[in-house]
């Protein structure tokens, strides 16, 4: 019982982790939360719907339509609705109200236009099911998270080996300066939001994959914001823990405790780490910028 | 030496930013009545000691003493109400408020009133707010600022801006004034009569004063004592006479950097 | 005509929320979505007060609305105390407000997600209009005086608030509970007029809606965010656009205020200005 709910719980925390990276990717550099990432996940999700069951493509390229349809609307969204509040060194708290406007705006588009029908993708995996011991766990949960792992990996390797991801470290240190220094800002935000929306993509897909895709699938109340939270809003190993966790500790509230309380609990918990530790668990110390 | 205890005494203050000491055991004394001057190069921690003794900062070590209590890491509020009062460098005014209202606000905080009171609008609340707002005039007009009472604050020409600043300083009723560079972008003529100014609020509202300058003219023109900061630490301290002769002063000012050591 | 009525009756409710939210975003400068939760704690206060215990109407109005100024401390006054960065309130708020949803949700005497039907229609246009007026005059009132003059303050520059008296936590505090207490209002009226309340009248989407009001009818103004509510209410009822267009609507106007005109339709002004002579001090960036 308890492997079998640790398992269950790393399986769900895989997919907040995915989902949580988009938004400490965009922390990181403009300091604000971007609760359009949500958005942009069930876009992301309807996109490789799109792909799987208009032109039935197999998993793989559903996953790459999925991560470059995404990418492409977050730099879009980015463009439209935060470029110029960035440029005019706005607060953070407008751009966040910016994104909010989006999130709304997004989904209950997709409500109006697609529907509020629930989809279910083609069953790329079947339901196998994997042993371990005495508890199991599907081929995709396993799945999941091993890609989730690989992923928050690479993009780890690549913010810090490549020239671009070292562009960007110091776009998160210090914008003016990196301005200052040549650094083409706008190149730089564009490609942050596209990495964020390619994860987007991926979580979208995972996510659709494993529940089903609907219009409100990724709303803002969803857990990987608060996962991202946990473990520190901006940084990238923060976000894995803090969707790991989340999931974990969540799974054994709803199985321990009760399922009801399981959503309290992720409030309080994400209201606790704003007062207490707003800097999460692995998080570097941000003021407001004013 | 000094017989009266002073306004205001600081013993061994200490401040820390992450690793850097800002403010490194520092101590001096306001006498009550002066005009006393803080000097010293920049970044040298002036406007930190006033954030410390204002509440601002909580500080790392060191006593502060208000006639004689320690106010020491007391909530802002708390120590305006105890009676310190300040302006600042980079001027804060509640800048989409008229000027009136600016002095109002301070006004209106030193009120005891029922608050449920207010929320009805009784006539005995409206009569507290009339008077309120007269005595803000009044004090408006003792500065010369009564011709701008209705003008949004941002609106000021800048050193208008900062003498509402003083006035809004000055409603609260303050035994201390602190003032952050008051001349700061003003040219001679207009620290003359900052100057003429500074010297009058002193004597009309019976408040001793603490000021920070660059204008060197100013503070040895009016201030008494002076004390020089450099480092975060105390350098010299005496009349302007004295510092001025202190040849660690001469040094810091001529760019010869930390001596000693 | 009763139909007209019913869009009036309920843009006046709305408006009661929108001016609470306004003294807490518009007058003190801090941010909340999650004041759906505080009309929402009104509404089920003042309904299970009238429906299983016949406490009189006015009575069950002031205990829903006491009810919410009291919920707002417990949410209140650990992130008000802590000095979060103002997108954490926010958000501090937002999670606050869902988890109350849950609650509601899954409570027995509020009948869970299913929600209260039967509870009796007491609200009538001239109890709206008379909350609304009284609503006005007290906001009014308190924007004049100590309390209101320290939020100003400190929406306009908390240091130098803190150097003029003003006590900050306490000040931050008192705002929010005056901003609840008027929510709880609008929502014990809300539940007597549709007599049947669910907790997913509550959430976030409301919160958003209440802040887009506010937002848009401007900041420090209380006559533009009323006229902005009235407007997001009546509008689409009038030209019966579905509510999910609504949503998109709202969705688009919170991002083309922010990018465009964030100060908002009457920024720190008021409707009063236009009709007199000194109309040019307006349209400052905030």
């Amino acid at each position: 019982m308890f492997l079998q709910t640790l398992i269950t719980g790393l399986s769900i925390g895989g997919i907040y982790a995915l989902m949580a990276v988009g938004y400490s990717l965009v922390f990181s550099v403009l300091n604000f939360s971007n609760f359009a990432h949500g958005a942009v996940i069930m876009l992301g999700a309807y996109v490789g719907l799109a792909l799987a069951t208009k032109l039935s493509l197999g998993f793989g390229l559903v996953l790459a339509g999925s991560i470059a349809g995404a990418g492409i609307i977050a730099v879009l969204n980015e463009r439209l609705a935060y470029s110029s509040l960035r440029r005019r060194k706005a607060p953070s708290l407008y751009l966040m109200i910016s994104a909010m406007g989006c999130a709304v705006f997004l989904e209950n588009l997709v409500y109006a236009t697609i529907g509020s029908r629930f989809y279910a993708f083609p069953e790329f995996f079947g339901r196998q099911i994997v042993t371990l011991g005495e508890s199991s766990v599907s081929l995709l949960d396993v799945g999941a998270f091993v890609f989730a792992l690989a992923a928050i990996l690479g993009l780890h390797l690549f913010i810090s080996r490549t020239r671009t991801g070292i562009a960007i470290r110091a776009g998160v240190s210090d914008m003016t300066m990196c301005s200052l220094m040549g650094v083409d800002l706008d190149r730089l935000i564009s490609i942050v939001f596209l990495l964020a929306g390619g994860f987007a993509g991926v979580a979208g897909v995972f996510l659709g994959i494993k529940y089903l895709v609907y219009p409100t699938m990724g709303w803002v109340t969803n857990k990987a914001y608060i996962a991202a939270v946990i473990g520190g809003l901006g940084s990238l190993p923060g976000a894995l823990a803090g969707g790991l966790i989340l999931g974990v500790v969540e799974t054994f509230v709803s199985v321990y405790i009760s399922s009801v309380m399981r959503d309290v609990f992720s409030f309080t918990l994400l209201i606790a780490f704003l007062v207490l530790r707003p800097n999460g668990l692995l998080g570097r110390d941000s003021e407001e910028k004013v | 030496m000094t017989t009266p205890t002073p306004l205001l005494s600081v013993r061994g203050l200490t401040r820390d930013f992450g690793g850097i000491r800002a403010v490194d055991s520092f101590s001096f004394d306001v006498p009550e009545g002066s005009i006393t001057g803080i000097i010293g190069p920049n970044g040298a921690g002036k406007t930190t000691v006033f954030n410390l003794i204002t509440g601002v900062y909580r500080p790392t070590a060191g006593d502060i003493l208000f006639k004689g209590e320690p106010i020491g890491g007391h909530r802002p509020d708390r120590i305006v109400r105890a009676g310190i009062a300040r302006t600042f460098q980079n001027i804060r005014l509640f800048n989409r408020r008229s000027c009136l209202e600016n002095v109002l606000t301070p006004l209106l905080q030193r009120e005891k009133s029922n608050f449920f009171a207010a929320l009805a609008g009784t006539p005995s609340a409206r009569r507290t707010e009339r008077s309120l707002r007269e005595k803000a005039f009044d004090l408006l007009t003792s500065l010369g600022l009564d011709a701008f009472a209705p003008l949004q604050a941002n609106t000021l020409p800048y050193g208008l801006q900062r003498k509402l600043e003083i006035a809004r300083a000055l409603a609260t009723n303050p035994s201390l004034l602190l003032l952050d560079e008051p001349a700061a972008g003003m040219n001679p003529e207009e620290t003359r009569s900052l100057a003429r100014l500074i010297a009058e609020v002193r004597e009309k509202f019976n408040v001793t004063i603490l000021l920070i300058e660059h204008h060197m003219d100013l503070v040895m023109n009016i201030c008494s004592p002076v004390i020089v900061i450099n480092f975060g630490a105390l350098l010299a301290e005496g009349t302007p006479d004295e510092v001025r002769a202190n040849p660690d002063v001469v040094a810091a000012y001529l760019g010869k950097g930390r001596k000693g050591k | 005509m009763d139909y007209i009525l019913s869009i009036v009756v309920l843009a006046g409710i709305n408006m009661i929320a929108v001016l609470g939210l306004s003294i807490f975003t518009g007058f003190t400068g801090l941010f909340s979505l999650g004041h759906a939760a505080f009309v929402g704690v009104g509404a089920y206060t003042s309904a299970i007060l009238t429906y299983y215990y016949y406490v009189p109407f006015p009575l069950a109005l002031l205990a829903g609305s006491a009810a919410a100024g009291l919920v707002s401390l417990i949410i209140g006054i650990p992130t008000l105390r802590a000095k979060l960065r103002s997108d954490y309130f926010a958000i501090a708020i937002l999670g606050f407000g869902e988890a109350l949803r849950v609650i509601l949700e899954n409570l027995e005497i509020t009948n869970g997600a299913r929600g209260l039907p039967g509870i009796d229609s007491f609200t009538t246009l001239p109890i709206v209009i008379f909350c609304l007026g009284g609503g006005i005059l007290v906001a009014r009132n308190f924007l004049r005086s100590r309390w209101g003059a320290a939020c100003i303050a400190i929406r306009e520059d908390p240091i130098a608030a803190e150097m003029a008296g003003v006590r900050l936590f306490q000040t931050r505090l008192l705002s929010l509970v005056v901003s609840a207490v008027y929510c709880g209002l609008s929502g014990g009226l809300l539940a007597h007029f549709l007599s049947f309340i669910q907790p997913v009248m509550f959430t976030l989407i409301q919160s958003t809606q209440l802040l887009a009001a506010v937002i848009a009818g401007g900041m420090g103004s209380l006559s533009g965010p009323l006229i902005a509510s009235f407007v997001f209410i009546a509008l689409p009822e009038a030209l019966r656009v579905a509510q999910i267009w609504r949503l998109v609507a709202y969705g688009l106007l919170l991002v083309l205020i922010m990018v465009y005109r964030p100060q908002g339709l009457m920024g720190y002004s008021e409707i009063s200005s236009f009709f007199s002579k000194n109309r040019s001090r307006e349209r400052m960036q905030p």
